[in-house]
């Protein structure tokens, strides 16, 4: 289902979904949103661009990292060699994937492990109380405020792990029904 | 540590299914994790049963939110003994796993749903709080789903299918229980409940009314007379790792829950519920035993035999007396044990001749004379023979019913034992006695290496061998720990001073 129209609506769209979740991810532990929401509401973003561009490019797009290097020459200084590695990384990506003496490495991200990292948030969060003598999933806050954000505290670590999680199984379900 | 302490059962198997989820690429290092896994949940279960017996029951509110509002976690002896067995079980399965299920199964996610099952056990037997418990439940349901379909033969969907469907019947009966529980006393935890329900301005009806929904619930997990139909139509159709584990662990799940709810709660219109139970039962064990007799697959007759020890167990909580609640939860610890190492014992012999059918196997004593006695000394602690585990629970089970003059109940518990005696009779003159029927050549010549898998299976079950005649030979420690626990059952008021603090 590949048209133009909604091809360049995503492009502003998808930025507008995922700040939105992050948004709902965070006030949700007073207001209404949360976790759930906010997974739900980002993984909008992917469902649109794997419905517009194919699952192959939303993989490519979103879950791939890219890590260029070149072998280290033989009389170049330790600091000097990983400055070149870092600028090649950070700041002049484009130009550098189609350098030939380039190497470069992907890790593709499975949702499998994005569902595993947010499992491991959410239980995390809950051990931190068991660790220092409190009850499972005992609440510690920190002091300050956070302007738009609110107050941090572990609870959030725990909407964080179920928002991760939510992407996750969208995800991965809408790449198994997108293939078939 | 108290904190720490009741929920390493249910931390253990979660952090061990996030580990497993992260190697989902490495088949080898999601079996070790298993393994290390199951290891410390073991460990895990026999300090917390230690730590119970010596200081009484231990509880832990989650989140520090005080008794009737947040979720409590309560382990007492009976829960502590279900979470040891279910670790004792897990262990012996994931053994089995490592070379008994074939590798595409492996691969596609088989272990870290299994540790998440057993962290619904866990969650299950340790959870105060009736939704809290519903919510287990699910995680249970949606775990023995996806372990029954996976691998998506046809036979496995049809008895995934049949599962899920009258699972899902149980648990909306479950969950207008819950609402009933909820409208009429606006409490779900067990404690506060089991006060409101002994205050004389609650409504005795309604209360029953609500106890009947959770009997139908926990009766279909369970395999109860009329409700146990699903149950022999989907149990045989996984591979037998699977099907071990659900057959040995599941069922008894639904029956803890029974019975916790049913000394607990619901216990203000007795009138009603102990004549019912104890048709039940009685039904529950004949119709079992009788469907046992008249198959021919070594699956579906242990299938069945299931749902005929399942009658033991409620028989202990018709009786109502604190002998009958003990022999059941000794029925219980000792049933989870010697019907997986049954149902494994399956596995080792069709991994080794290739079927499940009594008609195509025999012979096996020849070749496999240890897997013989194996099986010899499970099937006769099934069939309740004196020195082994399954005579002492039907001991204490008929000695509180002649304390209390039921002989009806006693009487067909002990002619189902005799037909029990005649099934495991049969599966051994098949299967192990007769001579071998048609000798199929390619089965005949194994590899060295897969004579080597077949003994590494028996690692299992040699372990399982060992708890069962542990606690059928040294059974004094065990029963007077059932007993213990039963104590702990009839008198709520521990149980409710535990949670609420008072």
């Amino acid at each position: 289902m590949k048209t133009i129209i909604l091809a360049t609506a995503i492009r502003i769209l998808i930025p507008i979904f995922i700040i939105f979740s992050v948004y709902t991810l965070f006030r949700g532990h007073n207001h209404p949103g949360g976790g759930f929401i906010g997974g739900l509401i980002g993984a909008i973003a992917f469902v649109f661009h794997t419905m517009t561009h194919g699952p192959q490019q939303t993989v490519d797009t979103f879950l791939k990292l890219n890590f260029y290097g070149y072998p280290r020459q033989p009389n170049q200084s330790r600091s000097l060699y990983l400055m070149r590695m870092m600028r090649v990384n950070v700041w002049r990506r484009r130009k550098m994937a189609r350098h030939p003496e380039i190497k470069h490495r992907m890790i593709r991200i499975e949702s499998v492990y994005i569902i595993a990292t947010g499992l491991l948030l959410a239980a995390t969060s809950g051990v931190v109380g068991l660790l220092s003598g409190q009850p499972f999933m005992h609440a510690y806050w920190a002091d300050f405020y956070i302007p738009v954000l609110g107050k941090p505290g572990t609870p959030i670590l725990f909407d964080l792990g179920v928002y991760l999680l939510v992407i996750g199984v969208v995800l991965k379900i809408t790449f198994v029904m997108s293939e078939e | 540590m108290n904190h720490l302490l009741i929920m390493l059962p249910m931390l253990i198997p979660l952090y061990g299914a996030i580990l497993s989820l992260f190697s989902w690429r490495y088949v080898r290092a999601q079996q070790f994790i298993g393994i290390l896994t199951q290891v410390c949940l073991l460990i895990a279960t026999f300090l917390l049963l230690f730590d119970v017996n010596e200081n009484g029951i231990r509880t832990t509110q989650i989140g520090s939110w005080p008794a009737p509002f947040g979720i409590t976690l309560v382990a007492d002896l009976f829960s502590s003994m279900m979470v040891i067995t279910s670790a004792i079980t897990g262990m012996a399965i994931y053994l089995f796993s490592i070379k008994g299920l074939d590798k595409a199964r492996q691969t596609f996610g088989y272990y870290p749903v299994l540790l998440i099952l057993q962290l619904g056990v866990s969650g299950a037997c340790l959870t105060g709080d009736l939704f809290n418990m519903f919510v287990w439940f699910e995680v249970l349901l949606i775990c023995c789903f996806v372990l029954i379909a996976l691998g998506g033969t046809k036979p496995q969907l049809e008895g995934a299918i049949k599962y899920v469907t009258i699972n899902f019947l149980a648990t909306g009966f479950l969950l207008t229980g819950i609402g009933v529980v909820y409208g009429i006393m606006g409490s779900l935890n067990l404690a506060e409940l089991a006060v409101l329900v002994r205050t004389p301005v609650s409504h005795p009806a309604l209360i029953t009314m609500a106890g009947m929904f959770f009997l139908i619930a926990f009766g279909i997990k369970a395999a109860i007379f009329p409700l146990f139909f699903w149950l022999p139509a989907s149990y045989h159709t996984p591979p037998i790792a699977i099907s071990a584990f659900i057959a040995g662990i599941l069922t008894k799940v639904g029956m803890y829950a029974l019975i916790r709810l049913f000394t607990l709660i619901f216990v203000t219109d007795q009138e009603l519920t102990i004549p019912l139970f104890t048709v039940l039962a009685g039904f529950t064990m004949v119709i079992g035993v009788f469907g046992a007799a008249s198959q021919n697959d070594f699956r579906k007759i242990l299938s069945f035999h299931i749902v005929s020890q399942i009658g033991y167990m409620l028989m202990g909580l018709a009786l109502f007396t604190p002998l009958a609640i003990a022999g059941s939860i000794y029925f219980i610890i000792h049933n989870i044990l010697v019907k997986t190492n049954l149902f494994l014992i399956s596995g080792v012999v069709a991994h080794r001749h290739g079927s499940f059918a009594l008609k195509k196997l025999g012979g096996v004593y020849l070749q496999q004379p240890l897997l013989s006695v194996l099986f010899f000394i499970s099937a006769f602690s099934l069939a309740g023979i004196p020195p082994f585990s399954g005579f002492w629970g039907k001991f204490m089970l008929a000695k509180a019913g002649f304390e209390i003059d039921s002989f009806v109940i006693v009487f067909v518990s002990l002619a189902v034992s005799l037909i029990t005696i005649f099934s495991m009779t049969k599966i051994w003159n098949e299967v192990f006695w007769k001579k071998k029927p048609v000798s199929d050549p390619l089965l005949e010549v194994m590899t060295e290496r897969e004579k080597h898998d077949n003994r590494l299976l028996h690692l299992p079950v040699v372990m399982l061998v060992g708890f069962i005649l542990f606690i059928g030979l040294y059974a004094e420690p065990v029963v007077a720990m059932a007993q213990l626990a039963a104590e702990q059952l009839l008198n709520s008021e521990l149980y409710i001073n535990a949670v609420l603090k008072k």
